[in-house]
């Protein structure tokens, strides 16, 4: 009871800050428990030996070695943490296990330690009640992030609640060929004339797919004329007004498409292939990193070249969370902390690595590795973030996501 | 102790895994179809998601997609299968080689022979490069659509790859016990060729054909990963839009997925009653 009480208490200190109220508000709290540990040595102390299942997504393999090899080594020499990596294809899938452990009551001895997840995946484990929160002010490198910037305080507009810990940044960008494509379109009115005056050679995912999704939501907030109206909660008025138009814009590019628009790719991979059997002259991708790692290992020829548009381009916050029922929280924490520190941050955005933007901001840095920072090179194929980040457009509430997505499958797929 | 009892308790842990995980994960999916979810706050018992389903057309276009590749892909492997094992009946020189070869296949998982047709039948793959060599064709768009096609060609083709051979080994093994006397009388009494086949062979061999087309079709009516990885994506096969609602990241659409998942089961279970009636019948014939 006395127990109770005390986690209770720590539960109202944490919310505090973050606003009681929105906590109350929402229908199933985001986590009942508070940390365990006073300080970081305690944290530290508690993690060694132990092992952290991290369940992320798969499908590059560089991401992979990064992760398995690089980070694999650092922690086990630093804490004596053992890392293991699974591989997913979709975050889904171990939202999936945890909810389903939930229900089978299994609340303290799970299976996952860690996901890398964003967006409505992060909404359903908040939906759920599945996430471990309230250890941030622990981290010593939660300094290195800055929570005031409004695109890392919220995922896809809804508040992280100390409940993720930041790991990188993406913007969405469009690649082509330099050699075959001389004048890619710059802007999604641009794209809509390229596409009737190139047949077959453009198409996207459909809407199933994550970055078939952000594509759609790109000539989503054309037709809506930017993306200011649609921020904040669902409104059914603003989204019957804005979506016709949207819908008539992608049936009209529809019989310019690949395959004439009769099909859409699946999967991102899909496209990707596509791309590099020159079947289509433009690839897209919410990591711009990709097209550097598909140049290196042969994928896309040298040529390959990157931008984001004119009207600005779609960009995220992505981070690693720990499930409620997670066995080794004091690894997933240290884990989560090394993950944010500068050497990690720094390793993963080499472009032979990953060449992925970092999630802490820069000038928190000392001036040394600062510098260090900025002289990292960049592989010719990738857009330089900084050229992405002067037109950055906001990501939506995921009711938004699944109302654009589901209307997109009924009035355009069909 | 009574043999009654001793088989009882034999048969209990087979009959619990059975029992306790299978039927299990179907109550508590039939629980999630009909809107009991208490984990996220769905406690109202209601028909809601199936309404859902049976009013909106991409559940039926998957349904005809579903069946479509299913019946199509069994009705071919049937015929080449019956074929291949009237031939592999024969004595030829080198004749185990051939045996072999027709069997190797088994052995590979669908998902590796699924990117072996996407690498050889896609529009950029091995047959579209050689047809681009001989001038046949001059961009890939040029060469006929077999992957994420609407008459799923590339699907059915990996099915048939994949189950000639299943099908031809129950009916060699059927072949053997058969034996040639009943054929061989056939003739002596003046059957031609054709009529032992179709009087005396056939129907000989029918009940293990329709055993071994059954799982066939339950099997390609019910699996995910090949239209997954070679199907267009609207519309789609019904395993794969279960699986698109089980992963959408709106909770409120599980009970779609587990009302889907239902009526595949449903479906499936019919076909299994469907089989075991026309056995039991052509046996007793």
């Amino acid at each position: 009871m006395l127990n109770r009480l005390l986690k209770f208490t720590q539960k109202l200190g944490l919310y505090g800050v973050l606003g009681l109220s929105t906590v109350l508000a929402s229908p199933v709290l985001a986590s009942a428990e508070g940390p365990a540990y006073k300080n970081w040595d305690e944290v530290v102390a508690a993690a060694k030996g132990e092992t952290v299942n991290w369940f992320m997504w798969g499908g590059a393999d560089n991401i992979n070695r990064y992760v398995s090899d690089w980070v694999g080594r650092e922690v086990a020499k630093r804490y004596g943490i053992t890392l293991n990596r699974i591989g997913i294809n979709d975050t889904a899938e171990a939202v999936n296990i945890v909810l389903g452990e939930k229900q089978a009551g299994i609340d303290d001895d799970g299976s996952v330690d860690l996901i890398w997840i964003n967006g409505g995946n992060f909404r359903t484990m908040k939906q759920a009640g599945l996430l471990y929160c309230g250890y941030l002010d622990l981290l010593p490198n939660n300094k290195l992030v800055d929570w005031t910037d409004i695109s890392i305080a919220n995922d896809f507009g809804l508040p992280v609640d100390g409940c993720e810990v930041p790991w990188n940044r993406a913007q969405f960008a469009f690649a082509y060929d330099n050699a075959r494509t001389a004048n890619p379109p710059r802007s999604i009115a641009e794209l809509i004339a390229w596409v009737k005056d190139h047949p077959g050679e453009f198409t996207y995912p459909a809407a199933t797919d994550f970055n078939g999704s952000v594509f759609i939501r790109h000539v989503f907030y054309y037709a809506a004329g930017g993306p200011k109206t649609l921020l904040g909660d669902f409104d059914q008025a603003k989204f019957d007004a804005v979506a016709p138009k949207a819908w008539a814009i992608l049936n009209e590019m529809k019989p310019y498409l690949w395959r004439q628009g009769k099909t859409y790719p699946n999967a991102i991979a899909t496209l990707a292939q596509l791309f590099a059997n020159k079947e289509v002259a433009l690839y897209f991708d919410y990591d711009p990193a990709i097209f550097g790692i598909n140049v290196e290992n042969g994928t896309f020829p040298e040529t390959t070249r990157s931008y984001g548009l004119e009207d600005g381009t779609i960009g995220n916050t992505n981070y690693v969370t720990i499930p409620y029922n997670s066995p080794n929280k004091a690894a997933a924490i240290v884990l989560a902390n090394f993950l944010m520190s500068f050497d990690a941050q720094y390793e993963k955005a080499k472009p032979a690595v990953w060449g992925a933007a970092p999630a802490i901001d820069l000038s928190t840095l000392s001036a040394n590795d600062q510098k260090t920072f900025r002289a990292l090179p960049r592989n010719l194929s990738v857009v330089a973030p900084e050229e992405l980040a002067k037109y950055t457009l906001p990501e939506l509430h995921p009711d938004w996501i699944s109302a654009i997505e589901t209307g997109w499958q009924e009035n355009v797929a069909k | 102790m009574s043999e009654r009892w001793k088989i009882t308790l034999l048969l209990f842990p087979a009959l619990f895994i059975i029992g306790g995980l299978f039927l299990g994960g179907l109550v508590f999916g039939l629980a999630g179809s009909l809107g009991y979810m208490p984990l996220i706050g769905l406690t109202d018992w209601s028909l809601d998601a199936y309404h859902r389903i049976l009013s909106s057309d991409s559940f039926y276009l998957s349904f005809v997609v579903t069946f479509y590749i299913a019946f199509t892909s069994t009705l071919i492997s049937g015929c080449l299968a019956l074929g291949a094992a009237l031939m592999l009946r024969q004595t030829f020189a080198g004749r185990s080689v051939i045996n072999f070869l027709f069997q190797i296949n088994l052995s590979v998982p669908h998902l590796v022979g699924a990117v072996g047709i996407l690498y050889l039948f896609s529009q950029s793959g091995v047959f579209a490069r050689l047809a681009f060599e001989f001038n046949m064709i001059s961009k890939p768009a040029d060469f006929p659509a077999m992957i994420y096609d609407p008459l799923s060609i590339g699907i059915i083709l990996q099915y048939v790859w994949k189950e000639v051979p299943f099908i031809g080994l129950i009916l060699l093994a059927n072949l053997q016990t058969i034996g040639t006397n009943y054929e061989a009388v056939a003739r002596t009494l003046g059957a031609s060729h054709w009529q032992t086949f179709r009087y005396v062979l056939l129907p000989l061999l029918l009940p293990g054909l329709l055993s071994a087309s059954m799982i066939v079709f339950a099997f390609t009516f019910g699996a995910y990963e090949i239209p997954a990885l070679l199907g267009q994506n609207y519309p789609t096969a019904l395993p794969v839009l279960a699986y698109q609602a089980f992963t959408n990241v709106n909770l409120g659409s599980r009970p779609e997925a587990m009302a889907m998942a239902m009526i595949i089961a449903l479906m499936s279970g019919l076909m299994i009653i469907g089989y075991a009636r026309l056995a039991r019948r052509y046996i007793r014939d």
